[in-house]
């Protein structure tokens, strides 16, 4: 992958999208396991969705940058 | 002695300090927790914004103060509207660079196109959705006016303001939800809780309603607005993920029926008042009697949090007491009908009806509260909930006109200032101006609030000085350095947005000590441009005070007039329009126009009784005119259908111009009626006798309603001083 791709015609780092993208998984994500119930197993939600939304980013992230 | 009172001393020591410390830990410390985390996460914007070299930290550490809340929720819930705002902006200001970037007169007419929508916009919808159509008009000041001589760099300065605000926002959202969370569903459930606890201690009490206190009304206008704000707490903690759906249904449904049940008990209060001197005192006794068994149930409830077992205890119980009063009225209703005259035999009826309401919809209530609470608890409720409830909101045109014009000419005149002085710094003008006028207006008083702000902008731009042109150069030497000087105000800038009664010196001071506390990536401090643009600035907020005491002309009474008016208005329309309005919308609709209409036009004390009196009587009628209409429906064209047509037909020609002399006709009308439907309820056949004893039910209401003038909406004298 590219670190710069062209959207549009405008020139964006390639990560851009990918934040975008990522926030979108993460919000399903999230409407999944809150209706599931699982957070309420969980022992800090905030700190497991962050994790989770770092994870779903930086997976991505760190293949375009090796 | 002096030994017992060291024992005792060291008994109670421990004590009293465990107490202390818990106490403090309850209203102190949330507070403290607070200050660190808007502290943290300021400093975080600064520093991500400063590592990622955006030009101008200052926008991600302001809008992390901005949008930062003591509760996740309401970050969340600000910070979405706040991406939304923005990008709506960015778009806007792209756009109009684009087309009128040559052209003076062009670019002026739609900047103040949208500003005055914009900021009409933010008066009319409710909570942070407001706030993201005030980020819309202010993204464009911030991003369209520093490059208005060069619209080439538009790209540039609408990317970086766009990051920045996206790093800020970042960090204030993770901040909030990773250090100490504290989540609103939580205070929703607690709240719910409260508001439980606090209707069967009342309803518990018969004296509640059956005797007359003088500081009955000052509880009226707390339960709207209770109403309308859990509305706004249950809608912001939808953003948070561990309310999901069910509880949200819940607690929707929970706000309903709350809803009617508080009408159905004001309502009966003021019947009550309003019985009282003129029926003979055995009604009252006969309705106390009627309820007493209702009370009895309530009372017979311990008073502290009630578990699992005591509610549906209490459910079981209500059900039972449902049969005896049903049987008590019907036995009542024929005793008394002999004895009594027919005003205080309709007297008796409307209210025996409404103790009935009262006690269907405190069974209710208590259903879904107690599935709410098992599911709160176990995560099973015992009540299927698909209904969804909406809640209305009724929003005055004129308010929203009012708003639109002030935001338009707040910004024609500050542009023509712009122009007539050629003043470089007289952008910074326009752009503060705008952004007050759209963010104020929000706010109940705004010329308080101006005047507040600009007192925060002067203290800001004290501090900002000593800042800039001591601490910071002598101090500083890397943007870790910046970050440990700064911490301090940023803390006390925190405490400070807490504090109610400084919001708008707290938003003054957030502005302008952002914007003129040198947090540059690289130290850039010049007296003459900092003594000009704190001038512009503050000439800025002179604009926007002026604009707000010159285009305000809601006065008490004329505040007064325009409710009365929308309320004649609303029965109006429920006596010749659609059968099919829902009570909820109805009633979620009337005390939101009431919410409104208290902050921003203005009632004192005694006028927005008055108006509260007026709401309830127009839900009650409203109500009672869907009813009759209904049921009348139902009957077909039945003998009694002539007559009930034309008592409705009489009501809304009442309320389309209130007479004294259509008053007489109309309470004749209704007594006619009534007498006639009494006589056909006996001959009719077995089918139609329940809708019809409903209609004379109803009617009877209406009719005892409309003997209370005061009541109705209509302004008979100024209550304003």
């Amino acid at each position: 992958m590219p670190l710069d791709i062209t959207l549009f015609g405008i020139q964006m780092p390639t990560l851009l999208p990918i934040f975008v993208i990522a926030a979108v998984v993460q919000i399903l994500i999230d409407r999944i396991m809150s209706d599931a119930g699982i957070y309420n197993h969980v022992w800090h939600p905030g700190l497991f969705r962050t994790a989770i939304f770092v994870c779903i980013f930086a997976i991505p992230s760190l293949l375009i940058y090796n | 002695m002096q030994s017992d009172k060291a024992i005792l001393l060291n008994l109670t020591l421990p004590l009293y300090l465990k107490r202390v410390a818990l106490e403090w830990l309850a209203l102190d410390a949330p507070t403290l927790i607070y200050m660190a985390k808007a502290t943290f996460a300021g400093l975080f914007a600064l520093i991500i914004s400063m590592v990622l070299n955006l030009p101008d930290p200052r926008t991600a550490i302001f809008t992390t103060f901005i949008v930062m809340q003591p509760q996740s929720g309401l970050v969340f819930s600000k910070s979405y509207y706040r991406v939304i705002g923005t990008t709506v902006g960015v778009g806007i200001s792209l756009l109009m660079m684009g087309m009128f970037a040559q052209d003076q007169a062009w670019f002026i007419t739609f900047f103040a196109l949208w500003i005055g929508i914009m900021t009409a916009a933010g008066v009319k919808y409710r909570n942070f959705q407001s706030y993201g159509f005030v980020l819309a008009g202010y993204t464009l000041c911030i991003v369209a006016l520093p490059v208005i001589e060069m619209p080439l760099e538009i790209f540039d300065i609408a990317v970086s303001r766009f990051s920045e605000v996206l790093v800020g926002i970042m960090s204030a959202t993770i901040i909030s939800d990773v250090v100490f969370p504290r989540k609103l569903s939580d205070s929703l459930l607690s709240s719910e809780r409260e508001r439980f606890a606090n209707l069967v201690a009342t309803l518990a009490d018969e004296k509640s309603i059956f005797e007359i206190q003088e500081d009955a009304h000052a509880h009226m206008t707390r339960f709207s607005g209770g109403v309308v704000g859990l509305h706004a707490i249950r809608i912001n903690s939808s953003f948070e993920s561990g309310a999901d759906r069910k509880n949200r249904q819940h607690s929707q449904s929970l706000n309903q029926e709350y809803m009617n049940l508080s009408t159905t008990f004001h309502s009966l209060k003021n019947v009550i008042i309003a019985i009282e001197p003129r029926t003979p005192p055995e009604v009252l006794e006969k309705l106390a009697k009627l309820y007493r068994p209702i009370g009895s149930v309530l009372k017979s409830c311990p008073m502290t949090p009630l578990g699992v077992d005591d509610i549906s205890c209490m459910v079981d119980q209500l059900l039972s007491v449902k049969k005896d009063v049903d049987t008590f009225f019907v036995h009542e209703q024929n005793s008394l009908k002999s004895i009594l005259d027919s005003d205080s035999y309709d007297a008796f009826i409307s209210a025996a009806n409404l103790i009935v309401r009262l006690l269907n919809e405190l069974y209710i209530y208590c259903v879904t509260y107690l599935s709410f609470v098992k599911h709160r608890i176990s995560g099973k409720s015992s009540k299927d909930l698909s209904r969804v409830v909406r809640f209305s909101t009724h929003t005055d045109n004129v308010l929203v006109a009012l708003a639109a014009l002030r935001g338009s000419g707040v910004l024609l005149v500050s542009m023509m200032f712009w122009i007539f002085s050629g003043w470089p710094y007289a952008t910074l003008t326009v752009t503060l101006a705008v952004v007050i006028g759209l963010l104020i207006g929000t706010l109940p008083s705004p010329l308080d609030a101006v005047k507040n702000f600009f007192k925060g902008g002067v203290s800001a731009v004290i501090v900002a000085a000593v800042y800039d042109f001591y601490i910071i150069p002598e101090y500083t030497t890397d943007m870790w350095t910046l970050s440990l000087v700064i911490a301090p105000v940023l803390a006390i800038v925190a405490w400070l947005t807490t504090q109610p009664k400084w919001s708008g010196f707290s938003l003054g001071f957030i502005f302008l000590f952002m914007y003129q506390c040198s947090l540059d990536p690289y130290y850039k401090v010049d007296p003459t441009v900092f003594m000009e643009s704190t001038l512009a600035y503050l000439i800025g907020i002179i604009f926007a005070g002026t604009a707000y005491l010159l285009v305000n002309f809601w006065s008490c009474s004329l505040t007064q007039r325009r409710v009365a008016k929308i309320l004649r208005r609303q029965i109006v329309s429920l006596s010749k329009g659609a059968i099919t309005v829902q009570r909820s919308s109805l009633e979620s609709m009337g005390r939101d126009l009431v919410q409104q209409f208290s902050t921003h036009g203005r009632l004192n004390m005694r006028s927005s009784r008055l108006v509260f009196e007026w709401l309830l009587s127009t839900l009650e009628l409203g109500r009672a005119i869907i009813a009759v209409r209904r049921n009348m429906k139902k009957l077909g064209g039945s003998y009694g259908f002539i007559h009930i047509n034309r008592s409705v037909y009489v009501i809304k020609n009442y309320f389309e111009n209130p007479s004294e002399a259509k008053l007489e006709v109309l309470l004749v009308t209704l007594r006619e009626t009534l007498e006639i439907l009494e006589d056909y309820e006996k001959t009719v056949e077995k089918v139609y006798r329940k809708r019809v004893h409903a209609i004379i039910g109803e009617l009877a209401l209406i009719r005892t309603i409309m003997l209370t003038k005061s009541s109705l909406p209509i302004v008979m004298e100024d209550s304003c001083p």
